[in-house]
């Protein structure tokens, strides 16, 4: 309840509630949100079909990490920034729901994974590994990535 | 029939009502709306960044073409069946709201756009393939690509806050 009370006072500071309160304000954000979405996952998706070789054969995988990798970053830093606002207009609704908590146990898992396992699976090319290692590391990849997308969709349909 | 009669003679329809009274169906078909982005526009838009030279400039940019369009279509694909079924679920209303016609409008214009492209720079993409620096008009087909999917989700996204 206390952590309640605290992220509550933030939510009533005035960028906040002007969010809140506005026609526009939510939708913009929101709108936001889907935009990191979509540059994100495809960035995903795509290193991910490089990895397996189920796609994007013709380029190498260093190249597309390298190539996308401002692109993700600049994209991940839109989707958190944009998901920090929507949870401050409205802490309560989203400490209090069971899709909002497994959304966020997906995104940390989902973090760690691509900074620690797929990031070290990208320095090298998918040759140098097991076909079989690429194809679970990719598996765990979208699962927990698209997990996170579905979950943040939950939140509007189970609260 | 009007088409405002139309559309809610189609809101009526049996398959619409279906997704509409389902607890579920209307959850998974929109969510797949929102998931297939990251496949359909995401895709699209590194092949823009190449043609802006924002990125891939030592790749040709044929290569990172051929290489996304078949997911970027199959993307599409699922976008443009989840979104009639969406539309389907909620077509009287849709019909008259303002964020809806303009994402049509742009959905429109954007198809001029991929049009123009295929056209006029695509059969000569031989001459510039390898070029950092993409024709003029290219590069415009490629911002106003961005531009016009970045419109395209927000009215999308704005105009279920109207229903």
């Amino acid at each position: 309840m206390q952590i309640l009370s605290v992220l509550q006072s933030f939510a009533d500071w005035g960028p906040f509630v002007f969010l809140r309160d506005s026609k526009y304000g939510m939708p913009t954000i929101q709108s936001f949100h889907l935009m990191g979405l979509t540059v994100f996952l495809a960035i995903t998706v795509a290193m991910n079909l490089r990895l397996t070789g189920v796609g994007i054969r013709k380029l190498s995988l260093g190249s597309l990490a390298s190539q996308l990798k401002p692109c993700a970053m600049g994209a991940l830093a839109v989707l958190i920034t944009s998901g920090i606002l929507i949870f401050f207009v409205n802490p309560a609704k989203y400490l209090a729901s069971y899709a909002f908590r497994i959304k966020m146990g997906l995104l940390a898992c989902a973090v760690s994974f691509h900074f620690v396992v797929l990031a070290k699976a990208m320095r090298s090319e998918p040759g140098s590994r097991k076909r079989s290692v690429n194809f679970i590391i990719s598996a765990i990849s979208l699962t927990l990535w698209f997990g996170v997308g579905w979950a943040g969709r939950a939140i509007a349909f189970f609260p | 029939m009007s088409l405002l009669g139309w559309c809610q003679w189609l809101q009526h329809t049996f398959l619409a009502t279906t997704i509409t009274e389902s607890s579920w169906l209307f959850p998974v078909i929109e969510g797949s709306h929102i998931m297939a982005l990251s496949f359909s526009v995401g895709l699209i838009a590194i092949f823009d960044l190449r043609l802006l030279g924002l990125a891939f400039r030592s790749e040709p940019a044929s290569t990172i073409m051929k290489q996304l369009a078949p997911w970027s279509l199959a993307g599409f694909a699922v976008m443009f069946v989840t979104g009639l079924l969406l539309f389907m679920t909620q077509a009287g209303k849709a019909y008259g709201n303002a964020f809806f016609r303009t994402k049509l409008t742009f959905l429109l214009l954007l198809g001029i756009n991929a049009a123009v492209y295929q056209l006029k720079f695509y059969p000569k993409m031989m001459g510039w393939d390898l070029a950092e620096k993409t024709p003029a008009g290219a590069r415009w087909c490629a911002g106003l690509s961005l531009v016009g999917w970045a419109v395209v989700i927000i009215c999308g996204r704005t105009m279920a806050y109207e229903f």
